[in-house]
């Protein structure tokens, strides 16, 4: 009936009685609010059933293992006896490969330290939350920094002759290059490595690095941790 | 006149109550510091059942002259040099491991990674960071070698025989 | 047959005693499953429902849970260990040789405790790398991830204190070895190791000091940090399963 009164926005000076609500919408957001439209089933039956499954195929394994393979059990401990050669458990064996190349203050102590560190900061990096691919953006000036690190390294490890360590590193920085090329007959796997982010990058080099470095502390370190071959027994 | 003193109370009042706080707060810390002072004392063992570092190694003319003798039991070499008897320390440098004496290479040899030293405990090979530590020895009331596994000693100490 | 076994099931279940207990008495609604988390004190750590798609074996491997289920086998057959052995030395090598040939399932036991041990630092490992490469350490789930890092280094901890109770060679020099790395720290590594170990060498002080690590003061700061860290999942929206998940009203920066 009356004419609808004519809109006019201010903003007040006292917050309390007139609170401010303001949302920046950038260019990559949509003013829509996403419908969470995942499907939501009760964990109780389907969660924990599942999960008891679970538990249930590990222990069936972990009871055959126990059934028929016994754990060791060497001679009393003798403070004066040193077993040739003493190695820890073998997630620690990683370490101990690394004890051969470096003083135990820097493979010991400082290393674990910063792998430690590495990790826990993992997640806090603003750098790449959206998982873009290392090499979208700036190609020319990563790849100069890329290229001074794996040099960087490479001579640290030759250095300090850590092939261990150089093999991984060399494999990563291939792979890496491989990524990094601009050619539009390459497969699907390329485009995949393309648009892998620099975090992937280094945990995979953590990951093999540590792999190969436990496996050479567990199958090919002798006596005095002198190289053995595992098949010449 | 009644609103100033009003508010004149308001503030001594508050001021009270951050008094009482920090009293409080400071407390805590003090009570605090105090509990991790005793903790850490009583983490820290007075008494150690540890057999005593002072050795006996027996008499001196057990050692023939130009001899490497190794005690296991008192984790030692016994070496009779021209200038008298000395005695190292038979613990590796690099990480605690018990080294052995290989008189056909004329070497101590630590099984662990591998680390050599030769009879003077100077470093051979190996990642070992220091030379066997040369142990203070002297010889006791009774006429016997005694070693202290504590105390280390300088290059030119010997036992004269 | 089964019809009548179901039958006096949830008459049982509708029974008074039943129902002082659990509640909700007989059937299987929605609302009866609710209150099936819900109100058990152990279960309602987790939420009444969960998103369909983080079930599929292919998101997680199930690796949390494996690791947790061997966190509890670990538990359990190290109670049961811990009635045949003494922590003095050498009485536990004898033990150990006890367990091996005397004891009724003593090897067993013995056996399924150091399988599920190394089982369990690969799990724990495993699962950190699962977790990684699919992104759920991404916010809001920062937190937790350092959580779990704790948790890793409780696992390796618990772990090697563990090692030394055989007081075998094997034992005895990998936790020497381990000591001295320990001292190779800068300013206070000797004091540490010395209140490690409670003593200069590795004997029945320290067997003792990393017998109730082992047992007692590791196993209760773990259960925390599991706790914690189921906690932590629910409250950070759920498991993560791989597609993009509702904003919040994105801020600058």
């Amino acid at each position: 009936m009356d004419e609808p009164k004519p809109f006019r926005a201010t903003i007040g000076s006292d917050s309390r009685k007139e609170p401010l609500r303001v949302a920046f919408v950038t260019r990559r957001t949509s003013p829509q609010v996403k419908a969470d439209d995942d499907l939501y089933v009760m964990t109780w039956p389907e969660g924990i059933f599942r999960a008891l499954v679970a538990c249930e195929v590990l222990a069936l394994v972990l009871v055959t293992l126990s059934l028929f393979w016994d754990a060791p059990l060497e001679g009393l401990a003798d403070p004066i006896q040193t077993p040739n050669p003493a190695k820890a458990p073998w997630y620690f064996l990683g370490l101990q490969e690394l004890l051969h190349y470096f003083p135990p203050m820097v493979a010991g102590v400082l290393i674990p330290t910063l792998v430690v560190i590495a990790l826990v900061i993992i997640p806090y990096f603003n750098v790449n939350i959206q998982a873009e691919g290392l090499w979208l953006r700036d190609r020319q000036k990563r790849m100069r920094i890329f290229g001074a690190v794996m040099l960087a390294l490479i001579v640290l490890l030759l250095v300090f002759q850590v092939y261990a360590v150089l093999a991984p590193t060399l494999l990563i920085g291939g792979a890496m290059i491989y990524a990094a090329r601009q050619s539009s007959h390459e497969g699907r796997f390329h485009r995949w490595l393309f648009h892998r982010p620099l975090s992937f990058w280094i945990m995979t080099w953590f990951l093999l690095t540590s792999s190969l470095l436990t496996a050479i502390g567990t199958f090919f370190r002798g006596p005095g941790w002198s190289w053995v071959w595992p098949w010449s027994e | 006149m009644k609103e100033e003193k009003a508010t004149d109370q308001k503030q001594d009042d508050v001021t009270r109550r951050e008094s009482f706080v920090k009293l409080g707060l400071g407390s805590l810390a003090v009570a605090g510091c105090g509990a991790a002072v005793f903790g850490y004392e009583f983490l820290s063992p007075n008494v150690l059942y540890e057999p005593s570092p002072i050795a006996n190694l027996g008499k001196p003319d057990r050692f023939p002259p130009d001899s490497v003798t190794s005690d296991p039991v008192a984790g030692v070499y016994i070496v009779h040099a021209a200038e008298g008897l000395y005695a190292l320390s038979a613990i590796c440098t690099h990480l605690g491991c018990f080294t052995a004496w290989k008189p056909e290479l004329g070497i101590i040899a630590c099984p662990c990674h591998g680390s050599k030293f030769n009879r003077l405990g100077t470093k051979i090979d190996g990642p070992a960071p220091r030379p066997l530590p040369r142990l203070k020895v002297w010889v006791s009331d009774e006429g016997d070698l005694l070693v202290d596994r504590s105390t280390i000693s300088t290059a030119d100490q010997f036992v004269r025989t | 047959m089964a019809k009548a076994i179901e039958g006096y099931w949830n008459d049982l279940r509708d029974t008074k005693v039943w129902r002082s207990v659990f509640r909700s008495g007989s059937g299987s609604s929605t609302l009866h499953r609710s209150l099936a988390v819900q109100q058990n004190v152990f279960l309602h750590l987790a939420s009444v429902k969960m998103r369909r798609r983080s079930l599929a074996f292919s998101v997680t491997w199930y690796l949390g849970t494996l690791t947790l289920a061997t966190f509890l086998i670990l538990t359990t057959s190290g109670i049961l260990l811990m009635l045949y052995y003494h922590p003095s030395v050498p009485q536990a090598y004898a033990d150990m040789k006890d367990l091996q040939f005397v004891v009724s399932a003593g090897v067993f036991l013995r056996n399924l405790h150091r399988w599920s041990a190394h089982a369990m630092v690969f799990l724990v490992f495993a699962h950190m790398f699962k977790v990684f490469y699919r992104g759920a350490y991404r916010p809001p789930r920062e937190f937790n991830w350092v959580i779990g890092v704790i948790l890793l280094l409780l696992t390796l901890f618990l772990s090697y204190t563990g090692y030394l109770l055989p007081w075998d060679q094997l034992a005895f020099w990998a936790i020497t070895v381990g000591s001295n790395i320990m001292s190779a720290v800068p300013v206070m590594g000797a004091k540490l190791r010395f209140l490690m170990l409670g003593g200069n060498t590795v004997n029945a002080n320290a067997l003792l000091r990393f017998y109730v690590l082992h047992c007692v003061i590791l196993p209760l700061v773990a259960f925390l940090f599991i706790a914690i860290h189921f906690w932590r999942i629910r409250k950070d929206g759920g498991l993560y399963s791989g597609k993009p998940e509702p904003q919040k009203a994105e801020s600058n920066g």
